[in-house]
């Protein structure tokens, strides 16, 4: 399977704390990888240098052969780099519909000079990207919801949110920082069969999590970090069977 | 074309005239770094610290030392004022910065109007005369004023930094600059830390508003200009590092006065809207406040290879 | 009837300058102090244009606009790039330094003024007239940037307000954003700054000091900040508070500092007791019902 991410050298220290240290990471088109390590082993700063959310001291990115090194965020977010939040950050003066929309991929709307100047442009914009909204809303089981305030949904549903929010830009490469926690019941199985239907459709995935029977269900791969490092890569069986891993992890 | 002489009376007097401006960075970065607000009203502090001794001295009839007691008294107060009614009440609403912003920018210029209502719009003085005694030491004038001035200052700065070091609220709120979590965490009254840093600023800009005033004209506006070069020793020097704040005031301060030398006096205030916008073009990554080296350089140094350099 | 006339004016151009003041504090969330100097550029840039570069008046106007644009791209570039906090502090720079250097050079006049501006309307004109027109562009400017705020873009900023780092991961660029709302902003006091100028014939760099970056603060903090009405409401009461003020034939001396502390002062109190101001903005975004209102287009 062709690569789909690929992550050299990423090194970042803020003051004296190594959150990365020289990370080479592949993430290969269709495959799901997990992503475990104790807490503070620079899991969620792995996601924010990838995603161009914090500038790495050294390092490249690529996503499907194209250098993203140095890209501001929102410009790798529209090469097909997606990502959602441990703390979920939905817009909270937005309805779940309106969040969505702020994911639309090319959206003339955006630039003030077009939407003064080319507003039938833009108006078709609007009406594609709620029509993808729709979709989106309801391959998530949210068109229920489409109306409502994203402070009045279910938590569950919230999280499902923020994936469907990133899902608008169509990415190549999904970035999932604790998609699980504190979900469960019908959002559960929704996610776990979502994450799934994206990797079949060839989108690389990797996911953060501490619940290890979701990683263990769901990732192709699984990757060990510690301390800013990748200690190790495997199956996640073969990892959790690690007795050194599982030491650092439980930090004996 | 200038004799050494001529550059060393410039450089002296220079830097006496950069004393109070030390001070008045000092201040603002020591409420950045502690209550982690961009304190307009600092320019308020001085308006009433100014028109608090003036009023002793010039109108009341007073002698020095009581107006410099009624600067730093007034200055007291109205730091405490700003925190307890002010901060505080906007803290515990979560009001954004931005909203601190506009308060913090709105009550210095209150004041500054009732400064204008009170004392009129012209220039005022703490004593009537702006000169002082002059002694020439090696070809070099001496005023006693400059003696008194960076006498004062190297005295605040010591205390100041000595306050911070060895005092337990001192302690307390350097914590609190660090890492507010973790200074509750540890049992640290965040209110009380931050109420002293008000305060010790209060302090620090009474006494350089006294010394100011007792050698420059003072107008119900001049404090936010004298603010400004304030602001811009903070972020050139590193928001959040004290002695980056007056180190880069000294060098601003030197460079402001000296540039007589170079450029007709009319523009010489414009240096400071200058320093400003380089301040704010080439020093810019100064918003997150720096993380403390020290105690995390042990957990670093323990998760880093062996053969990794440093640097990474 | 002159002074009503000039009342109006005054009234229709602070609408201006506070709904556009609103869009970039309010719906930009973009912290400046800077608006009244963007006023000023575009006065004294439509005026020396008219005056000695031979600009006809009516090109002239807008050309202060665009002035008055450019220069707050140029603010804006350096200091959004890295933080909010920056702009503030470069504004409170440009704000001060600018009217500075109007004090001291030559060809704008100096402290004392510039005369002379050429009037848009020939001599002999009714000035109802004029009021309509400022009027007019008052009203077209208010629609302009409600029209932007329920928009889809008006989406995006209420979203980058609410959180910035989500909307860059989105790939929406929050900087460009900013600096065209500051922009857009700007130019529209730029625009107000002439439409002053060649009515009024006279400008002096103490017309546009930090008293008038108050005064807009007040009239947007106590209006209510990010809505439509309640900047107009704000500039409309500032505008008939300090004429009241006027009548009390306070000495000239006092009447300037008792105006700044009726502005402050009032805008003390409503952050404390009512923070929202007069016209509270909902905390939810409401846009129009673009696409339902329109299913049978396109």
């Amino acid at each position: 399977m062709p690569v789909s991410l690929e992550v050299r050298g990423l090194s970042k220290r803020f003051g004296g704390i190594v959150v990365a240290d020289a990370i080479d990471l592949e993430l290969r088109a269709g495959r799901i990888v997990g992503l475990i390590g104790p807490n503070g082993a620079g899991k969620t700063s792995f996601f924010n240098l990838v995603s161009g959310v914090v500038r790495p001291d050294s390092g490249t990115v690529a996503l499907e052969g194209r250098d993203l090194t140095g890209m501001k965020a929102h410009r790798r977010a529209r090469l097909g780099l997606g990502r959602t939040w441990q703390s979920l950050r939905l817009f909270p003066s937005l309805s779940v519909l309106y969040n969505l929309l702020i994911g639309a991929r090319h959206y003339p709307g955006e630039r003030l000079a077009t939407l003064i100047l080319e507003h039938g442009r833009v108006h078709r914009a609007e009406k594609a990207g709620r029509q993808r909204a729709l979709e989106v809303l309801q391959r998530t089981g949210l068109d229920g919801f489409a109306h409502r305030e994203v402070g009045s949904v279910p938590f569950g549903q919230q999280k499902l949110i923020g994936v469907a929010r990133a899902l608008m830009n169509e990415p190549r490469c999904l970035l999932l920082d604790e998609p699980m926690a504190g979900v469960e019941g019908q959002a559960y199985r929704t996610i776990q069969s979502l994450v799934r239907t994206l990797a079949a459709e060839g989108i690389s995935v990797c996911v953060v999590e501490h619940n290890v029977a979701f990683i263990r269900d769901l990732c192709d791969e699984g990757v060990f970090m510690f301390a800013g490092r990748v200690l190790a890569r495997g199956t996640v069986e073969s990892l959790i069977a690690d007795r050194r891993l599982t030491e650092l992890y439980f930090g004996t | 074309m200038f004799s050494p002489l001529i550059l060393v009376q410039i450089l002296w007097t220079s830097l006496a005239t950069t004393s109070c401006f030390v001070l008045f960075a000092l201040a603002f970065a020591l409420v950045l770094k502690v209550n982690r607000v961009f304190n307009f009203a600092q320019a308020a502090i001085m308006t009433v610290a100014f028109y608090a001794a003036f009023t002793a001295v010039a109108r009341g009839g007073a002698p020095g030392w009581a107006g410099l007691l009624a600067a730093l008294a007034g200055a007291a107060f109205m730091a405490v004022a700003l925190q307890v009614l002010g901060f505080r009440a906007l803290q515990r609403r979560r009001a954004s910065s931005m909203f601190v912003f506009i308060f913090t920018l709105i009550v210095s210029e209150l004041i500054s109007y009732v400064a204008m209502l009170l004392f009129g719009t012209w220039p005022a003085t703490i004593f009537p005369s702006l000169f002082w005694p002059v002694t020439m030491v090696g070809g070099i004038a001496v005023s006693q004023w400059d003696m008194l001035a960076l006498g004062a200052t190297a005295v605040a700065l010591i205390a100041t930094f000595a306050f911070l070091h060895l005092s337990r609220i001192g302690q307390a709120m350097t914590a609190v600059a660090d890492n507010p979590d973790l200074a509750a965490f540890y049992g640290i009254d965040r209110n009380r830390a931050q109420l002293a840093a008000m305060v010790l600023a209060g302090l620090i800009n009474g006494l350089a508003m006294f010394l100011y005033g007792t050698r420059a004209q003072v107008q119900p506006t001049s404090a936010i200009e004298l603010l400004l070069f304030a602001i811009a020793a903070t972020i050139i020097g590193g928001i959040g590092n004290l002695g980056g704040a007056v180190v880069t005031a000294v060098v601003l301060g030197l460079v402001q006065n000296a540039s007589v030398l170079f450029i007709p006096s009319e523009w010489q205030g414009f240096l400071l809207y200058f320093f400003l916008f380089l301040a704010i073009v080439l020093f810019p990554r100064g918003v997150h406040l720096p993380v403390r080296k020290r105690p995390f350089r042990t957990v670093a140094a323990a998760a880093r290879r062996p053969e990794e350099p440093a640097g990474g | 009837m002159e002074y009503l006339y000039t009342i109006a004016i005054l009234m229709a151009l602070n609408v201006i300058l506070a709904s556009s003041f609103n869009f970039v504090i309010g719906y930009g969330g973009l912290i400046s102090i800077a608006h009244p100097v963007f006023y000023a550029i575009g006065a004294y840039g439509s005026a020396l244009l008219a005056r000695d570069g031979g600009v006809p008046v009516l090109l002239a106007i807008p050309a202060g606009a665009l002035i008055a644009l450019a220069a707050s791209v140029l603010v804006a570039l350096p200091s959004v790039r890295i933080s909010g906090d920056y702009l503030l502090i470069g504004s409170i720079g440009v704000q001060l330094g600018i009217l500075e250097a109007i004090k001291n050079v030559g060809w704008t006049g100096g402290a004392g003024g510039l005369t002379n501006i050429p009037a848009l309307l020939r001599p002999g004109t009714d000035h109802g007239v004029y009021v309509a027109l400022v009027v007019a562009l008052a009203v077209l400017s208010v629609l302009l940037l409600h029209w932007i705020t329920r928009s889809g873009y008006g989406r995006a900023m209420s979203a980058m307000r609410d959180d910035e780092l989500a909307f860059a991961a989105l790939g929406r660029n929050a900087v460009a954003m900013k600096v065209a709302i500051f922009a857009l902003g700007c130019g529209l006091a730029g625009l107000a700054g002439g439409l002053y100028a060649h009515y009024f014939r006279f400008l002096a760099p103490a017309q546009f000091d930090i008293l008038q970056s108050a005064a807009l603060l007040t009239m947007v903090v106590v209006g209510g900040m990010r809505s439509t009405f309640g900047p107009i409401l704000g500039a409309i009461v500032l505008e008939v508070l300090p004429q009241a003020i006027t009548f009390l034939d306070l000495p000239a001396g006092l009447l300037g500092p008792m105006q700044g502390i009726l502005f402050t002062g009032l805008v003390l109190v409503f952050m404390f007791i009512r923070p929202q101001g007069l016209i509270a903005a909902g905390s939810v975004w409401r846009g129009r019902a673009l696409e339902e209102g329109h299913a049978g287009q396109s």
